[in-house]
């Protein structure tokens, strides 16, 4: 009698073990490592809705080569040791590629723990340059590159027959590449830089900084930092009285900045941006508007969300065309045979580092209600 | 010169909001010799608290800008000392008779907690406050165009340090605060009843702390759940400035490293300006080690 219930016991624990084998097989893993905590949560939290809500529709719409997509998220909370962990963890649990994160600093932290367990990681907020340049073979970015930024920026900021350029960033890899790469344009072409300095970024006063920069009387301010600063000195620049032009870099790219300048100071702001969905003339596009809309009920914070969007869509189309979920086959998939992939943010090809490759930077205004204008 | 005189007044507007945190670290040491690192959380709670009362209630709808902003500072101070007495029955009152080192790692603690609160309660997204509550006129001074706003920020800090200096040194609160702080045990053989002095210190600081945060939400007018770090570590580097534990020190120490920082950004970079700040707090520190009023600390508080 014992040995009876033994074994049907032990037969009852092999087959609930192989079922959850059989299920284990049946679905393919994408990992997200995004900061859900610390200071860029909002960016996180949106690219884990984002990919979330893609998966759904996906699952929703038949899977993937017959299977449904499981993502697994990883909170690297906007700091490369949470980021080194986090990599950690999504490597032993069995996804095929990774998407993310924001920042240049945590990305480094995490490439080589995947390239090491040989998985596919598609980065979209990450736009330092050296990133690209180490030959991971299994490394990909949506996000543009830093040196493609700082031509754009010089350019612009010629075009628009800037002659006295102050510019400012805020001693991060990111800003700091890009005030560089700007810089050393601007001064082979002779325009003149009358300030180059750093702020601290998370303060709330810069009225110290403000000062010194009305002292150097520029024509324009090249603000190469993140939204929140950028607010804050369109704010009290503005109640300065101060009418100088102000130009970000990408990072200033989220309607927070709006909020937090007020919309009259925030008026004739410029920023250079990948182009955003919905300024892209194409029904996906649109269609993947409408269900954030409909979901969260409120438009996607920050083109770097919506970067996380495209990694994804890129890894699902690369399984399926080749069939294969085997991370080298995706791989080479991506280098080799993407090309001009409709993304969320305009076409998508990836060169042989990984970059993505076309003309991506367009120039954006603030308007007067406070909406943000593709220049043309 | 010009400029001169505009960097000063921007340092003393940030000044005055060090200080105002600076006074709760600077209390809690003086008679818990603790280092409340939960304070400057307690700061971005004031913030956040304000938000939601002027928003819920539209006080400056209904009684007009300043006796508005008056009703609803005295509420939010109100309720971040409830939080602040909530903080130390929960994690300071039961480490009481631990090693010093328990109550700091539990401050720590807290402070991790109250942020993450934060975080879940009101998002990740930066807060705006209205921005048409405040007048946004800028008054001339000696030729300085100042705007009128930071003006009232710095007086409403000036009198709010003031009035809690003549209580320390003029009532019998006050004074029973300074005997707790010199020595709790022959203060409690006094018959001072310490526990109650401890609850008043955290019904003080918070208060001041959630003032300040206030003030910061009316005038730069965005807060987020991580503010209170970057005020949190000035405010105590202001009080360590000040010398620690010591009331008038702290509000030196508040308006001095306002004044350095914005002078260091103006004359040195604007990049080195934390630097400056704090190779100056270290200077100060070899020469003065209890800090510039230190001295005081094991008779006032």
């Amino acid at each position: 009698m014992k040995r009876r219930m033994v074994f049907v016991l032990v037969s009852l624990i092999l087959a609930l073990g192989l079922g959850a084998g059989s299920s284990l097989a049946a679905e393919i893993k994408i990992g997200v490592m995004c900061p859900l905590t610390g200071s860029w949560a909002s960016e996180g939290q949106d690219m884990k809705q984002i990919v979330e809500l893609l998966a759904d529709e996906l699952n929703a719409a038949g899977g993937l080569l017959g299977k449904q997509v499981t993502v697994v998220v990883e909170d690297d909370a906007g700091d490369p040791r949470s980021a080194a962990l986090a990599a950690q963890r999504l490597s032993t649990k069995g996804v095929t590629a990774v998407i993310g994160t924001y920042g240049s600093s945590v990305t480094e932290a995490s490439q080589n723990i995947y390239d090491e367990a040989g998985i596919v990681q598609v980065a979209t907020g990450s736009t330092a340059v050296r990133l690209s340049e180490k030959g991971l073979a299994k490394f990909f970015r949506t996000s543009p590159r830093d040196d493609e930024q700082g031509k754009v920026a010089a350019k612009t900021i010629m075009d628009k027959g800037f002659k006295n350029v102050a510019i400012l960033h805020d001693n991060t890899s990111y800003a700091k590449g890009l005030a560089d790469e700007t810089k050393a344009i601007l001064d082979a072409n002779g325009v003149k830089i009358a300030f180059f300095d750093a702020l601290t970024p998370k303060e709330q006063d810069y009225s110290a900084i403000l000062t010194n920069l009305k002292a150097a009387n520029p024509d324009v301010i090249f603000f190469t930092g993140y939204y929140p600063e950028a607010g804050l000195l369109l704010r009290q620049k503005k109640e300065m009285n101060w009418l100088v032009p102000m130009l970000g870099g990408d990072a200033t790219n989220n309607s927070d900045l709006v909020k937090i300048a007020g919309k009259e100071p925030a008026q004739g702001f410029m920023f250079l941006s990948p182009p955003l969905p919905q300024d892209l003339d194409r029904a996906d596009a649109k269609a993947f508007l409408a269900s954030y809309q409909a979901k969260f009920k409120a438009m996607p914070v920050s083109i770097w969300s919506v970067l996380a969007g495209d990694a994804f869509n890129v890894i699902v189309e690369a399984i399926a065309k080749t069939g294969s979920e085997d991370p080298a086959t995706i791989a080479s998939y991506l280098k080799e045979k993407l090309d001009k992939y409709p993304g969320l943010t305009g076409d998508i090809s990836f060169n042989e580092k990984g970059d993505r490759i076309g003309d991506l930077y367009r120039v954006y205004e603030v308007d007067a209600a406070g909406n943000f204008v593709l220049l043309p | 010169m010009e400029q001169f005189f505009q960097q000063l007044t921007n340092g003393l507007a940030v000044g005055g909001i060090y200080a105002l945190i600076a006074l709760g670290y600077t209390m809690v040491y003086g008679v818990m010799k603790l280092i409340n690192f939960a304070h400057g959380d307690l700061f971005t709670i004031g913030a956040y608290l304000g938000l939601t009362v002027l928003l819920s209630l539209g006080l400056t709808d209904h009684l007009g800008p300043l006796a508005g902003v008056l009703v609803l500072a005295l509420m939010v101070m109100g309720l971040v000392a409830v939080v602040g007495v909530v903080l130390d029955r929960v994690a300071y009152k039961p480490l009481r008779s631990s090693p010093r080192l328990s109550a700091v790692v539990s401050a720590l603690g807290a402070s991790i907690f109250l942020q993450n609160t934060i975080m879940l309660i009101y998002g990740a997204r930066f807060r705006v406050y209205p921005h048409d509550i405040l007048p946004k006129m800028a008054v001339n001074v000696l030729g300085l165009d100042i705007p009128l706003m930071r003006i009232i920020l710095f007086g409403t800090s000036l009198v709010l340090m003031l009035a809690l200096y003549f209580f320390i040194q003029k009532t019998r609160l006050g004074t029973a605060i300074r005997a707790a702080a010199i020595d709790q045990g022959a203060a409690k053989l006094m018959g001072i009843n310490v526990d109650r002095v401890i609850m008043l210190v955290f019904i003080i600081g918070p208060a001041l702390g959630g003032a300040a945060g206030l003030m910061v939400g009316l005038y730069y007018g965005q807060v987020n759940f991580t503010m209170g770090w970057v005020y949190g570590l000035k405010a105590f580097t202001a009080a360590i400035l000040g010398g620690i534990g010591n009331i008038p020190g702290a509000m030196v120490g508040g308006l001095l490293l306002g004044v350095i920082e914005a002078l260091g950004a103006a004359y040195i970079s604007v990049a080195w300006k934390d630097a400056i700040a704090f190779c100056v707090l270290i200077l100060i520190l070899i020469v003065r080690p209890t800090g510039l009023l230190g001295e005081r600390v094991a008779e006032k508080v």
